[in-house]
């Protein structure tokens, strides 16, 4: 399989036009999958389970009168508070929280998460992939702030679901509240930073509102996180909820960030329709919205939607689809004629996410094992009515890194043992349990990615959109073009812990990210610093102009720099930049540094037929397992390279880019036919090649004597 | 002195001889196939090899206490059985006919009949092959074998960091033995007379000499 990349230069920019594009693509890609199945013959997706109706439910506003008289917007908490399920205690999940209420240094510590994040979940996680941060709590210098609470809610508010983030402070005060007060000039949870002045301004809330816990977004399956995220980035908290039920026809923009309700959608008692809010558990296409790419049954794969690429495709590539490759109609898959086996073999099933990550407590998935107490099955569960009362949110996951989201709940969902008898099905193999401990399942069940996902980002140098480098694998061409091919791309293996902590090689896409690290202020370099130290200002057309040093360093003839140019090939040249950015970004003590960052794969997932079979494929001195994956072309060679948050060397310089090499990782594991030992082979050489030699020699004078 | 006639080795000795000489080439051809899988695919797959592996050296363990209560049992285990002797002027009489007497056609210093059949350095060389490196490769292979049924024991011992090597290691110095074993095989009467003796049940010692150097005397 082709590895490939391509330069994704700033979707911020030149990139706006081909969404656009993309979104009218999406559009047609809604129908054309539609006839294309009709024309195919293709076998037909499984039939949804069938399921109970929610009730009919009258939208109340926060006063807890119906929406329908008083216009305002909808308040969750009365709405679906207020009589039925405990809102505080779903608003106090992970699903709402994202990591705020884990805001602990000892948990943190304890799990290995760098000290410079504020919580293990993405509200509080430095993640490179935007290179940003929500800011601390207790900063006393304006140098220390990135990206407070009301900038991370317009950045991250769009998928991230209200309640506890959003309703809250970080000291845990409602926003709206008659205490609420900022704690200081700097009080992450009542400022933002300007862009404009460069300084820290305060948030009015009264005039954004709060989002509460958006139940709709998960649970109405015309749920429209297009239009909550627009709501969300124009700073219109309070009625992002609403623009969630934008395409249900129970409401419709006013076009003042308002939203009017559609009389016709009401039942003559005040209840909404339930056939139109059609509440129920969540569909694959919920999940979808901000989770990867995930259908029942599609032809037409496209997971760019409102400008956001879904995350866990971007992150490895993964689709979760019915449908067979080879019936793909957008975009192009190299070679998938002979790919006639589904995107993935769950979805083909017809599973949907939350048959593998359900509610803990939900009486008719949980789990019954409980290893603390050696109990196989729990017969006293929870009532039904108990937990519809108090769902727990905190869903069950697993356990794939580098993600520490959701720190305590980790291996809570079913794996693959749970359902499947894994030594029964594999006959063929010897030493199963060894197998099984060694290897992910997904190690076998992953042998490819048909897909595009991230190769790098680079936040080392800021191309002229102010914004990082980003390049991506297993595609020729743009992902915003329809015409490129994809070519998938081959997994990297590196050892992660399993459910019981023991070390197991599993399949991953390698995200390098390259970026500036404040050793004094021990945390990453923040994008408006790198932006006052790469650009003097912008010109007429309001484009960003690089400083002249960095013209004349990285420019080529005429002064112009592009991806080509923008490469740190000497020491002269990060030293340049790390003098401007002490000069000019507030930076202390700059390191330019390398970051490769395993994405683990958990979904298309292949059946039997297209698993790896071959015992050569690892056990051979060209084991897959030590495949050489490429990462980023522009690697700066010398900057100290780092691997789960400690400093590795995984990167090989010696060929023609930069590689991966896991053999640091993968030392504990001693693979029969790949894995040698130096002294062995040569005292056993050595013994075998001297007793030939002895023989030969001695044979020789005998013969010779002989004759003689 | 060996009656003309008397045959070195017993029909038991000689299957049990054969038997042990096939298992051995087998474990070490399985052996290759398994440790340089994409260069030795001798017989399809690693995982047949890997199969064929275990079986042979089921076979081989079960011979080789076969031939312990053959030897035991029948009274011939004092052929291996070194006296004092054999660590010191015996042994180094034979070295020195090996690295310079059986080029100068000297006799050989020690003259077998079914009653003596191995020289000092025999006795030295199986001494430390039946009673170190068999047991350590059958030790370090049934320890391989059973880490799907004994994980505790396998870990304990290192896992296959530490059996993978040695088990290697011992695969390797009995590929070194095999070439001088059968190298020595050589040394008789004639160039196959050794040889005939231990598949026909020959006398080596029946044979004239005609295109060796030395005594007629069994180096197996």
């Amino acid at each position: 399989m082709k590895h490939s990349c391509v330069a994704f230069r700033s979707e911020r920019k030149g990139v706006a036009a081909s969404l656009a594009l993309l979104r009218a693509g999406f559009l047609v890609g809604t129908v054309l999958p539609l006839v294309a199945w009709g024309m195919d013959g293709g076998a037909p997706p499984p039939e949804a389970a069938p399921r109970l109706s929610h009730p009919a439910v009258v939208l109340k506003d926060e006063g807890g009168h119906n929406v329908l008289t008083t216009g305002q917007p909808i308040s969750t908490r009365r709405t679906c508070g207020e009589n039925c399920h405990d809102y505080d205690f779903i608003a106090n999940s992970f699903h709402f929280q994202q990591g705020k209420s884990e805001m602990d240094r000892k948990l943190l510590s304890s799990h290995g998460v760098a000290a410079f994040n504020s919580s293990p979940g993405m509200f509080g996680k430095f993640s490179i992939i935007p290179n940003r941060q929500l800011t601390h709590a207790d900063i006393q210098n304006p140098s220390d702030a990135d990206m407070s609470q009301p900038e991370w809610l317009t950045k991250c508010g769009g998928c991230h679901t209200g309640g506890g983030i959003s309703e809250y402070d970080l000291r845990g005060q409602p926003l709206l509240g008659s205490d609420a007060h900022a704690s200081g000039p700097l009080d992450p949870s009542y400022t933002i930073r300007d862009r404009n002045l460069g300084r820290v301004v305060p948030w009015d809330w009264q005039k954004s509102g709060v989002t509460e816990g958006d139940c709709f977004l998960c649970h109405v399956p015309r749920a429209s996180r297009g239009a909550r995220r627009k709501e969300m980035t124009a700073g219109n908290f309070r009625w992002a909820n609403n623009a969630t039920l934008a395409e249900t026809g129970i409401v419709s923009a006013a076009g003042d960030g308002t939203f009017l309700y559609n009389r016709a959608a009401f039942q003559a008692d005040g209840a909404v329709k339930p056939e139109l809010l059609d509440l129920s558990d969540p569909t694959l296409e919920n999940c979808a919205m901000c989770h990867g790419f995930t259908a029942r049954h599609a032809t037409t794969i496209q997971p760019i939607q409102h400008a956001d690429i879904m995350r866990g495709t971007e992150k490895s590539g993964w689709i979760y689809n019915g449908a067979n490759i080879s019936d793909t109609v957008s975009p192009k898959i190299a070679g998938k004629e002979k790919m006639t086996y589904p995107w993935d073999a769950h979805a083909a099933k017809g599973l949907v996410c939350i048959d593998c990550h359900f509610a803990p407590n939900n009486p008719g998935r949980m789990i019954h094992d409980d290893a603390a107490k050696a109990l196989r099955y729990r017969p006293r569960g929870e009532d039904v009515a108990v937990y519809l009362r108090r769902p727990d949110h905190n869903f069950a996951r697993g356990n794939i890194p580098p993600e520490t989201v959701n720190l305590t709940r980790h291996n809570t969902m079913r794996g693959c043992g749970d359902c499947h008898d894994a030594v029964k099905g594999h006959a063929f193999l010897p030493y199963k349990t060894r197998h099984f401990q060694a290897l992910a399942c997904q190690t076998c069940h992953i042998p490819a990615v048909h897909f595009w996902a991230y190769r790098s980002d680079d936040w080392g140098f800021l191309m002229d959109t102010g914004t990082s480098r980003i390049t991506f694998r297993g595609i020729d061409g743009s992902i915003t073009d329809p015409d490129s091919e994809l070519t998938g791309y081959l997994p990297a293996y590196i050892p992660t812990l399993d459910r019981n902590q023991r070390p197991q090689i599993r399949p991953t896409n390698l995200i390098t990210g390259v970026y500036w690290f404040d050793k004094r202020a021990r945390r990453p370099v923040f994008t408006w610093q790198l932006q006052q130290s790469f650009f003097s200002g912008r010109d007429r057309d309001g484009d960003l102009s690089y400083r002249p040093e960095i013209v004349k360093a990285f420019g080529d003839k005429i002064g112009f720099i592009d991806i080509p140019q923008a490469v740190y090939d000497t020491p002269g040249k990060i030293a340049l930049v790390k003098g401007l950015l002490q000069q000019h970004g507030g930076v202390a003590e700059p390191e330019l540094r390398v970051d490769v960052v395993p994405w683990a794969m958990s979904h298309s997932i292949v059946g039997k037929k297209q698993a790896i079979r071959e015992c050569t494929a690892c056990h051979s001195g060209n084991s897959i397992l030590h495949r050489p994956v490429d990462l980023n072309t522009f690697l700066p060679r010398g900057a100290p390279v780092m691997f789960g948050g400690k400093p590795v060397n995984v990167v090989n310089y010696a060929g023609k880019e930069p590689t991966f090499d896991n053999r640091p990782l993968l030392a504990s594991f001693y693979i029969i036919g790949d894995s040698r030992s130096s002294w062995v082979e040569a005292i056993g050489w050595a013994s075998v090649i001297g007793a030939l030699l002895l023989v030969l020699l001695h044979g020789a004078l005998r013969f010779w004597r002989g004759r003689s | 002195m060996t009656s003309p006639q008397a045959s070195l080795y017993s029909l038991h000795e000689r299957i049990w001889h054969w038997l042990q000489a096939a298992a051995m080439i087998s474990l070490i051809v399985t052996g290759f196939a398994i440790h340089y899988p994409d260069r030795c695919g001798v017989l399809g797959s690693m995982a047949t090899a890997v199969r064929w592996h275990f079986w042979i050296g089921f076979a081989l363990i079960l011979n080789a206490f076969l031939g312990l209560f053959y030897h035991v049992t029948a009274e011939k285990y004092h052929h291996f059985l070194p006296r004092m002797e054999d660590f010191t002027g015996a042994a180094v009489r034979q070295a020195r006919f090996y690295l310079h007497g059986i080029f100068q056609g000297e006799r050989h210093p020690m003259e077998t009949d079914p009653r003596r059949k191995l020289n000092s350095l025999q006795k030295l060389t199986y001494l430390a092959l039946l009673n170190i490196l068999l047991p350590f490769q059958i030790v370090t292979g049934v320890l391989m074998w059973g880490s799907d049924r004994w994980p505790q024991a396998f870990e304990r011992v290192g896992g296959l960091w530490v059996l993978g090597p040695l088990h290697t290691l011992g695969a390797y110095l009995f590929l070194a033995f095999l070439i001088a074993h059968i190298y020595l095989g050589t040394m008789g009467p004639t160039l196959g007379s050794l040889l005939r003796a231990i598949t026909r049940g020959d006398s080596p010692a029946a044979e004239p000499a005609i295109s060796t150097v030395g005594d007629p005397v069994s180096e197996v």
